[in-house]
C-alpha cells in the first residue's frame, strides 16, 4: 500500500520529482567526479614520479661550477643515494622554430637537455625512458597541449634542422607554474648547439632519506656550494605537478558543496509544501490513532527513492564525464594505477550524499511531531504560521498595490517555506557576484600592487651582470625616460632562528623611486634595514621592528625588519633592501624604467629588445598580463560560468518552487477569481512574492559576497603570496547588470510557473 | 418589475463521450430585482452548477445568462471579474477566506482592488458592516481564531461591501446549529429588505420558508416553483408546513 501511495504521489508531481532528481544526481555526479579526479591524479603523479625518478633536491645554478667540490660534499654527505648535474642549455625564444611557429613570444624559459643516466629522466607518452637518436626532437607537452606543433614536424634550433619525433612528460618542469621547460636532443646534437645559447646548471640529488631533507638543505646551504638560482625539492615538484588540477578539484567540490545545499533546499521546500498540503489528512490520522512514524515512513521511502535513483544517474554521469576530466592528468602523468579504489571511493562519496540526504528529510519530518490533530482537523492549517507580521495589514498598508501586498504578506506569513527558496537565491546572487569580482580584482591595474611591482612602464631584465651598465648608458641618454632605478638580485645567507643558514634573495637597490604597497610597516631606506614579503616573514616569523641576521663573506650583518609586503612573483619569497655590496654573485638585474609619453611604450620595448638581444625587456603591461594571464583567462572564464550556472540554478528553482505553490494554493486562488480579482492580479501577486524573496536574497547574496566572498577569495590569494585583500568592484557588473540578469530570469520563470493558475477552476476548486 | 438575472435554458454538461451527461439540462431562471429566492433539491441535482453558471463563475454548453442587462457569455474573462467583484456578492458553506489575512483584511479585500485610495472609507464601512452583523470586536483576529458562526458573518460583510446587486449564497447556513442560522437568516433578510437580491441554495427547509419564491430541481431542470408572500416574521410554521408539503410532493 506504502508503494501505491508513493507511486501516485510522484505521478502527480513528475516535474517536481524530476527536478529533485537533477539536483540529487548533480550532487552526486560531483562528489564522485571530485573522488575520482582526487584518487587518479595522486595516482597518476606517483606513478609519473617514480618512473622519471624525480630529484629529492634540486639547486639551478648559473655561472661557473666547481664539480669537484660537490663531489665530495656528495660523497661525504650521508644521506644522498646518487647525485648528477645536468645541463640545460638556455636559448631565446626567437631560436626556435617550431614548426610554423616561433617561441619568440613564450614567456617560458626554453632550454635543451640531454637524457640523463641515472635519474631525473624525461619520459614519452607511454611513460619510458626516451632513447633519443641524432637529428630528432622532443618537445614539451605543453606544446602538444596549446597545438603548437605536432609530431613529424620539422624543427629549426638556431639554423640547426630537426624533426619533431615525439613529447615529452618532464616531471619537474611539466607544470605551467615552472618557469623552464625543456627539450630534449641526442648528446651529439647537444654538443654541437651548445655554442648558442647559455648553459645552466640542475645540480640535482637523490635522498636516502626524504625526510632529511630539511637538515640536507641546511646542509647544502652551510657548505657554501653553488646557489645562484632557485632551489626546489620533491614537495615542490608534486604541488607544481598537482596545482592545476588540484584546483579544477577544489572547484568541483565547491560547486559541489553548492549543489548539494540546493538540493537539499528544494527536498526542504517540497517537503514543506507537501506536509502544509496534507496537513488536515495527516491530523486525521492521528485523530484516528495512526502512528506518526508509520506516515514518516512515507515520506521517507519516497525521498530515499528519489535520492537512490538520482545518485544511480549521478554515478552514470560520472562515469560518462571523467574521462574528459583525466584528460589533462593523462596526457601531463599518465594513467593511474589505483583506478579501481577511485571507483569505490566514487561510490563511498555518493553514499554519504545519499545518507545525508535520508538523514536531513528526517529531520525535516520531526516537525510531524508538532502537528495538532485537532487544529488540523478544524482549519486544515497549523497555527503556527500566520504568526508573521500581524501588523502588516491591508488596512494599513498605504504603500503597495492590494496585489503587492498579498504576495509580500504571503512571503512574511509562510517564512519557512520562502526561506528555502531565499537560500537558493542568495546562493545563486553569491555564485554570480564572487568570481565576478575575483576577476574584477586581478585584472584591475591596482592588483599589481600584490605582485611586489611598482608603477613603472617597462623592464629590462638580464642576468648577466657585466652588460647592465651598457642598459644603463643608453637609458640614462634616452631623453624619453622620466625615471629608472636598477634593482639587482643576490642569494645571501640568512641566519634561521635555530642558527642554521638558509639562502634568501634579496633585492638590492633603490626602493623609493617606485615604491610599492607594503601591508605593514614602510620600504627600507638605510643599509641597516630590510623588507620582507609575506611569505618569507612567515616562514621566519618576523614582525616589522625585529631582527634579522644575514651572513656576508662570513661576516654577519643585522638589519632591522622594516616592512612586510605582497609579492606573487619568485614564488613570493622575496626581499629588499638599499646596502651596496659586491661579494655575492648577481642572479638577475631588473632597470625599471618610467617613460614621460605613455604613447612611447610600444616602440622603447621593441626598440631595446632589439638592442639588448641579451636580456628581456617587457611592457609592465604585458608582463603582468603573461604571468597572470592564463589565470586571468581561467578566472574570467569561471566568471562566465558561474553566471550561467546561477541563473540556470535561479530559472529551475524558481520554476520548480512557483508550479508548487500554484498547485498548493489552488484553494485560495480560487477564492479570490470568486471574488473578482482577475487571472493577472492573482499573476501580480505571485510576481510580487518571487520579487520580494530576490530582492532580499540579492542584498543577502550581495552582502555575502562582499564579506565572505572576500575572504574566501583573499585566502586563495593570499597562498600565492599577497596579504591584505580587498575586492575592486566593478559596480555596473555587479550591483546592476547582475541583479538585472536575475530578476528578469526571476520575472520568466514566475510567468511560466504561474501559467497554470490561469486553468483553476473556481467550481471544482469551491465544492459546495 | 426588472429582472436582475436571466436565465435561459442553460445546458452544462460534463464528462466525454459514453459518459456524458446534461448537468443543467436547458435551466431557465429568472430573478427579479430586490427579490429573496431560494434554491432546493436533491445532492446532485445541480444547484451548485446552476449558481457557477448564473454568477458567470464557470461556463457552460447552451443557452444564455442574461445579468443586469448584459449578456455574461458575450463579456471577456477580465470584465466578469470585474462584474462579479462589483457586482455580485458570494456567501459560501465552507468560509472562504485567505488564511494569511486577518478578518478585517479579508472582508475589504475585494474593495481594495484598485481601489486603495479610499482605503479610509472602506475600513468605516467593513466596521459598520461588522457592528451589523455582531463581530465588531473580532476585527483583528485571524480567521482561526473565530467560530463557524463568526466567520460566516464576516463571509457576509465580505460580500456585502461592494453594495451589491445580488447575493449569492450556496448553503450558508449548511455548517451551522439552528440557532447560528436562524441569525444568519435574519441578517439576509435585513439585506434583502434594503433592496438587494439574494439567492440561496439551501438543504433546509427552515432557510427555504423564508424566502419569497422557492425553485425546486431535479436533474439539472427546475421541476417545481413555490411562492410565498415576502416574510415579515409571522406565520413561520405555516411557511414551513408549505415548503414541506410540497417538498414531498416532489420527493426531495
Ligand atoms: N467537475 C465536474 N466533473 C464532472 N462532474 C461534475 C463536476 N462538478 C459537478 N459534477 C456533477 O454534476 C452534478 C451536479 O453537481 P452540483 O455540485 O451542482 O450538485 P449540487 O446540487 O450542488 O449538490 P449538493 O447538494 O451535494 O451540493 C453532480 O452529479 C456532480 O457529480
Ligand atoms: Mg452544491
Amino acid at each position: 500500500m506504502y508503494f501505491r501511495i508513493i507511486r501516485n504521489d510522484i505521478l502527480k508531481s513528475k516535474a517536481i520529482t524530476l527536478t529533485t532528481m537533477i539536483f540529487v544526481a548533480a550532487a552526486s555526479m560531483l562528489v564522485s567526479l571530485a573522488a575520482i579526479l582526487v584518487v587518479n591524479l595522486s595516482g597518476a603523479l606517483d606513478t609519473l614520479m617514480t618512473q622519471a625518478k624525480t630529484p629529492h633536491f634540486m639547486q639551478m645554478h648559473s655561472g661557473d661550477i666547481d664539480t669537484a667540490r660537490l663531489k665530495s660534499f656528495a660523497e661525504q654527505n650521508n644521506n644522498v643515494e646518487e647525485y648528477q648535474v645536468v645541463e640545460f642549455l638556455g636559448m631565446d625564444g626567437t631560436q626556435i622554430i617550431l614548426g610554423d611557429h616561433s617561441l619568440s613570444d613564450s614567456v617560458q624559459d626554453n632550454g635543451f637537455s640531454i637524457q640523463n643516466e641515472k635519474f631525473d629522466y624525461l619520459l614519452d607518452l607511454n611513460g619510458n625512458i626516451i632513447n633519443v637518436s641524432d637529428g630528432e626532437l622532443y618537445v614539451p607537452i605543453t606544446y602538444m597541449r596549446d597545438n603548437t606543433v605536432s609530431v613529424g614536424d620539422k624543427a629549426v634550433i638556431n639554423g640547426k634542422e630537426f624533426t619533431v619525433s615525439g613529447f615529452l612528460r618532464d616531471s619537474t618542469m611539466n607544470s605551467s607554474l615552472s618557469a623552464s621547460k625543456r627539450f630534449l636532443v641526442s648528446n651529439k646534437d647537444f654538443a654541437e648547439i651548445k655554442e648558442l645559447g647559455s648553459i645552466e646548471y640542475l645540480i640535482e640529488f637523490k635522498l636516502k632519506d626524504f625526510s632529511a631533507i630539511g637538515e640536507f638543505e641546511t646542509a647544502y646551504a652551510s657548505a657554501g656550494l653553488e646557489a645562484n638560482g632557485p632551489t626546489v625539492t620533491y614537495t615542490l615538484f608534486k604541488t607544481m605537478n598537482a596545482i592545476s588540477d588540484g584546483m579544477l578539484i577544489a572547484v568541483i567540490l565547491l560547486v559541489c558543496a553548492l549543489v548539494v545545499a540546493i538540493a537539499f533546499m528544494s527536498i526542504r521546500f517540497t517537503l514543506l509544501a507537501k506536509i502544509e498540503d496534507d496537513y488536515r489528512e495527516i491530523g486525521v490520522m492521528k485523530a484516528i490513532g495512526l502512528r506518526l512514524s508509520d506516515i514518516k515512513k512515507i515520506y521517507l521511502a519516497k525521498y530515499a527513492g528519489i535520492a537512490a535513483a538520482g545518485s544511480i544517474f549521478g554515478f552514470i554521469f560520472s562515469l560518462m564525464f571523467q574521462g574528459m576530466l583525466l584528460e589533462n592528468i593523462r596526457l601531463y602523468m599518465g594513467e593511474s594505477e589505483n583506478s579501481s579504489v577511485a571507483l569505490v571511493l566514487g561510490i563511498i562519496g555518493i553514499l554519504l550524499v545519499f545518507l545525508a540526504i535520508v538523514t536531513y528529510v528526517n529531520f525535516v519530518l520531526k516537525r510531524f511531531q508538532k502537528i495538532s490533530a485537532a487544529e488540523a482537523i478544524r482549519f486544515g492549517t497549523s497555527q503556527e504560521k500566520i504568526a508573521g507580521a500581524k501588523r502588516f495589514t491591508l488596512i494599513r498598508n498605504r504603500l503597495f498595490s492590494t496585489n503587492i501586498f498579498l504576495g509580500i504578506k504571503d512571503v512574511l506569513a509562510r517564512k519557512r517555506l520562502y526561506a528555502t527558496m531565499l537560500v537558493v537565491l542568495v546562493i545563486s546572487a553569491f555564485i554570480m557576484i564572487v568570481p565576478q569580482n575575483l576577476y574584477n580584482t586581478i585584472s584591475s591595474k591596482s592588483f599589481i600592487q600584490y605582485m611586489g611591482i611598482g608603477n613603472y612602464d617597462l623592464r629590462i631584465q638580464t642576468n648577466i651582470s657585466d652588460k647592465t651598465n651598457e642598459i644603463v648608458k643608453t637609458i640614462d641618454s634616452d631623453s624619453a625616460v622620466s625615471k629608472y632605478t636598477v634593482l639587482t638580485t643576490k642569494t645571501f645567507k640568512v641566519k634561521t632562528s635555530n642558527g642554521s643558514e638558509e639562502n634568501i634573495k634579496v633585492e638590492l637597490g633603490d626602493h623609493a623611486a617606485f615604491p610599492i604597497e607594503y601591508s605593514e610597516g614602510r620600504a627600507p631606506a638605510r643599509d641597516d634595514e630590510i623588507a620582507l614579503s609575506v611569505i618569507n616573514a612567515g616562514e621566519m616569523s618576523k614582525k616589522v621592528g625585529d631582527y634579522l641576521t644575514l651572513v656576508i663573506e662570513g661576516k654577519e650583518k643585522y638589519l632591522t625588519v622594516t616592512g612586510i609586503y605582497s609579492d606573487v612573483t619568485n614564488g613570493g619569497k622575496t626581499a629588499k633592501a638599499v646596502f651596496t655590496d659586491n661579494s655575492a654573485n648577481v642572479m638577475w638585474t631588473i632597470i625599471c624604467v618610467e617613460l614621460s609619453d605613455k604613447s612611447l611604450i610600444d616602440s622603447r620595448v621593441s626598440g631595446y629588445s632589439d638592442k639588448f638581444d641579451f636580456a628581456k625587456t617587457s611592457d609592465i603591461d604585458e608582463y603582468v598580463s603573461q604571468t597572470l594571464g592564463s589565470t586571468i583567462n581561467s578566472v574570467e572564464m569561471a566568471s562566465y560560468t558561474a553566471v550561467a550556472f546561477a541563473l540556470v540554478i535561479t530559472v529551475l528553482v524558481t520554476l520548480l518552487f512557483m508550479k508548487m505553490l500554484v498547485a498548493k494554493d489552488r484553494y485560495s486562488i480560487a477564492v479570490m477569481k470568486a471574488l473578482g480579482f482577475t487571472n493577472s492580479d492573482i499573476k501580480a501577486q505571485y510576481v510580487s512574492r518571487s520579487v520580494f524573496v530576490l530582492i532580499v536574497g540579492i542584498i543577502l547574496g550581495t552582502l555575502l559576497a562582499n564579506t565572505l566572498g572576500e575572504v574566501l577569495a583573499g585566502a586563495l590569494i593570499s597562498s600565492f603570496g599577497a596579504s591584505k585583500f580587498n575586492f575592486t568592484v566593478n559596480p555596473f557588473n555587479a550591483y546592476l547588470l547582475s541583479p538585472l540578469m536575475m530578476i528578469f530570469t526571476v520575472l520568466i520563470a514566475t510567468m511560466i510557473g504561474t501559467s497554470s493558475a490561469g486553468k483553476i477552476k473556481i467550481s471544482e476548486n469551491i465544492k459546495e | 418589475m426588472k429582472k436582475i438575472i436571466i436565465g435561459d435554458h442553460i445546458v452544462k454538461a460534463f464528462g466525454e463521450g459514453d459518459e456524458q451527461r446534461n448537468v443543467l439540462d436547458g435551466v431557465s431562471v429568472e430573478i427579479n430585482e430586490g427579490e429573496f429566492v431560494s434554491v432546493m433539491g436533491s445532492s446532485g441535482s445541480g444547484k451548485s452548477t446552476l449558481m457557477f453558471a448564473l454568477s458567470g463563475m464557470d461556463g457552460f454548453d447552451g443557452g444564455k445568462v442574461v445579468f443586469d442587462s448584459r449578456d455574461l457569455s458575450a463579456v471577456g474573462e477580465n470584465e466578469l471579474s470585474d462584474i462579479r467583484r462589483t457586482k455580485m456578492g458570494f456567501v459560501f458553506q465552507q468560509p472562504t477566506m485567505l488564511k494569511n489575512l486577518n478578518i478585517l483584511d479579508n472582508i475589504i479585500l475585494p474593495s481594495m482592488r484598485g481601489n486603495r485610495k479610499n482605503v479610509v472609507k472602506i475600513s468605516e464601512k467593513a466596521r459598520a458592516l461588522m457592528k451589523r452583523v455582531g463581530i465588531a470586536e473580532l476585527e483583528k483576529r485571524d480567521i482561526i481564531q473565530v467560530s463557524g458562526g463568526q466567520l460566516q458573518r464576516a463571509g457576509i460583510c465580505r460580500a456585502l461591501m461592494n453594495s451589491p446587486k445580488i447575493i449569492f449564497g450556496d448553503e450558508p447556513t449548511g455548517s451551522l446549529n439552528s440557532k447560528s442560522a436562524q441569525e444568519i437568516m435574519d441578517i439576509f433578510s435585513e439585506i434583502n429588505a434594503d433592496g438587494t437580491s439574494v439567492m440561496l441554495v439551501t438543504h433546509d427547509a427552515k432557510v427555504a420558508a423564508r424566502t419569497e419564491r422557492i425553485m425546486f430541481m431535479r436533474d439539472g431542470k427546475i421541476v417545481s416553483e413555490l411562492k410565498l408572500p415576502k416574510f415579515d416574521g409571522m406565520d413561520m410554521d405555516g411557511r414551513l408546513e408549505k415548503v414541506t408539503v410540497k417538498m414531498l410532493e416532489i420527493g426531495i
